[in-house]
């Protein structure tokens, strides 16, 4: 089902963009991201049974790097090809129909990601206009963790359109 | 009725852009924002900066990156293959030899992983070789790698649970005890089955009986495992830590274990974290857009809708479970796994209440299901994995799964018939 290598996936993936500084830099903040909250949640369990306290942010601050996590991550799961796909009608298609699929997947998901970056936006301008901030220990301004919404969908629109001007000039070739 | 089309038109969407190839999320996705804009147009979209930041701004999610994490630092730095070579000494004289291992490997590195194909991938790559080699029966070694890897969601830490319970908002720890008894009986179930088509077939070679140094060698290789996963559920079980905190712990313990006994170098944790990334962008990515799908079903009152239809058909308790059978059968070949439970649990789980079904055994069962799913042709993941590691026939996978889809099924019926199977073990959680 997933990852398949059906035939014609070499010349598919000779048209697919590789990976480039945005997709590494949001990949390697994911890293950070995951790492952090590891180290974040085993010294709360360190300071709260050896020590007695609690800096009563984990909770706060694993909700934000997974909100970081879930947007930043969708252009590296796009551009590493990482997404779930059902093959079997795919395997079935030609070459050309195939590509002509994939534009139409990519107009769709981009139309998604750009109404993502819309309202994501819209939604984190208000939160900093209303000054926002958490109700925890922390305080923090809102806007900061939500800005990461919008800036990864962003990201994904980008990754979106590099992967549909590969699949349009791969119709081109196919075409001829 | 112009509900029920709405939702019977998205749905149906949402099915032929799966079916057609498009990635899962977006084919969650883009069948939620078309119903939102079929029933109040661009108004409709205002409330998906809410929903995003009400539903993924949440901490019951952040264990599901560290358990992966866990997982792809034992697959990178070699050591499922000292569990599957430690159980492979340890299970010899069982009938069934190494095709034991497969299942006990799968069990081990399941409570470890929390992922069905992280499970059918680490352990199918170590094992796969070695039963060809041995000239086993392909079907029966290629079927017993797949319906093994689906202990890896039913075994606890499981990815499923974490997304189920986060969906309903039940207790992620109590999920994971519930699915202790299970899956050990399916473990047990599994393994019987191989040890009587061993003893009453020609299909598998008898290992040679393990000396003294073997044994120890054995235990040496499966005891720092055995060690982190007594870790983990201990701490869970005992009330002193939640499952993110379990799976921290985890984590650190698993590095540890990586560098003194596998091949950890800067390139294998790099390598580690890079997959960690990606499965874990696919997964949060799938649940996202199911919130979306939740919200344009609660915006247009549909789950209020269904419900009442539901509750309004007066079924018996068993005409429901049948209808769930029916539904989630049918849906487990059609729909992927981590779809399955997104797309269907905010209808279904309101109902559950009004047949007094609990909300955890509810997820096992669910949880089973999907396992099923996952072995079920055309789309079952492990299928595919294990295919793909073997360069075999898919159909010798498929027939090979058929007597572990069986097994399954008779699970299903022992977990509706007697529910404390599943249920007790989280009642003596403190």
């Amino acid at each position: 089902m997933e990852d398949p290598e059906f035939p014609g996936g070499e010349a598919e993936a000779a048209y697919q963009p590789p990976p480039t500084w945005m997709e590494k830099s949001c990949m390697v903040i994911c890293e950070i991201g995951i790492v952090a909250m590891a180290v974040i949640v085993i010294a709360e369990i360190i300071t709260r049974n050896l020590f007695g306290f609690s800096f009563e942010a984990s909770e706060e601050l694993g909700g934000y790097i997974i909100i970081g996590i879930t947007f930043l991550s969708l252009p590296v799961s796009q551009v590493y090809k990482a997404f779930h796909h059902v093959m079997f009608v795919q395997e079935r298609m030609s070459p050309r129909m195939r590509t002509i699929s994939h534009i139409f997947f990519d107009l769709l998901s981009l139309g998604f990601c750009l109404l993502l970056v819309w309202q994501l936006a819209r939604f984190t301008m208000q939160t900093y206009k209303a000054e926002d901030v958490s109700m925890g220990f922390l305080a923090t301004p809102l806007w900061i963790p939500q800005t990461l919404m919008p800036i990864g969908a962003l990201a994904a629109c980008v990754s979106l359109t590099r992967a549909l001007i590969g699949n349009v000039r791969r119709l081109r070739a196919t075409g001829r | 009725m112009e509900l029920a089309f709405q939702l019977i038109f998205s749905f149906g969407v949402f099915l032929a852009l799966l079916a057609v190839g498009m990635a899962v999320p977006y084919a969650i996705a883009v069948p939620g924002i078309l119903y939102l804009l079929m029933q109040n147009g661009l108004t409709a979209m205002k409330g998906i900066g809410l929903v995003t930041w009400g539903s993924m701004n949440s901490f019951t999610l952040t264990a599901i990156p560290l358990f992966i994490l866990m997982a792809e630092l034992m697959q990178r730095s070699g050591l499922s293959f000292r569990i599957y070579r430690g159980l492979a000494k340890a299970v010899s004289r069982l009938p069934g030899g190494l095709l034991q291992t497969n299942i006990v490997g799968c069990a081990l590195f399941a409570a470890i992983s929390g992922s069905s194909v992280a499970t059918a991938a680490s352990i199918g790559g170590v094992a796969l070789p070695q039963l060809v080699q041995r000239k086993y029966d392909r079907r029966l070694s290629a079927g017993s790698l797949a319906a093994g890897g689906t202990l890896g969601i039913l075994l606890p830490p499981s990815i499923a649970m974490i997304i189920y319970g986060s969906f309903t908002e039940t207790s992620v720890a109590k999920l994971f005890m519930a699915g202790v008894i299970p899956g050990v009986l399916l473990m047990l179930m599994f393994m019987l089955y191989i040890g009587i088509r061993s003893f009453f077939g020609h299909a598998v070679p008898r290992g040679a009986p393990p000396d003294g140094i073997s044994v120890l060698t054995a235990v040496g290789d499966v005891l720092p495992f055995a060690l982190l996963i007594s870790g983990i559920m201990g701490s869970i079980y005992a009330g002193w830590a939640t499952p993110t905190e379990a799976a921290s712990g985890g984590c650190a313990f698993a590095l540890i274990l990586c560098l003194i006994w596998g091949d950890m170098t800067w390139a294998h944790f790099q390598d580690a974290m890079h997959r960690t990334v990606q499965i874990v962008g696919n997964l949060l990515f799938i649940i996202y857009s199911a919130y979306i799908y939740a919200y344009a079903i609660g915006v247009a009152g549909v789950g209020e809708s269904v419900t009442h239809w539901l509750i309004g058909l007066n079924l018996s308790h068993a005409e429901f479970f049948g209808a769930l059978f029916l539904l989630y059968t049918v849906l487990g070949c059609l729909v992927e796994s981590i779809g399955m439970i997104v797309i269907t649990v905010p209808l279904i789980y309101p109902v559950l209440g009004n047949y007094g079904i609990d909300p955890i055994w509810f997820g096992v069962i669910l949880v089973m299901y999907v396992e099923l799913g996952q072995i079920s042709p055309p789309i079952g993941i492990n299928l595919f994995v294990i295919q793909s590691i073997w360069d075999g026939e898919l159909s010798d996978v498929v027939m090979g799964t058929i007597p572990f889809h069986i097994i399954m099924f008779v699970l299903l019926g022992l977990l509706t018939v007697f529910p404390q199977l599943t249920l007790w073990l989280p009642g003596q959680m403190q």
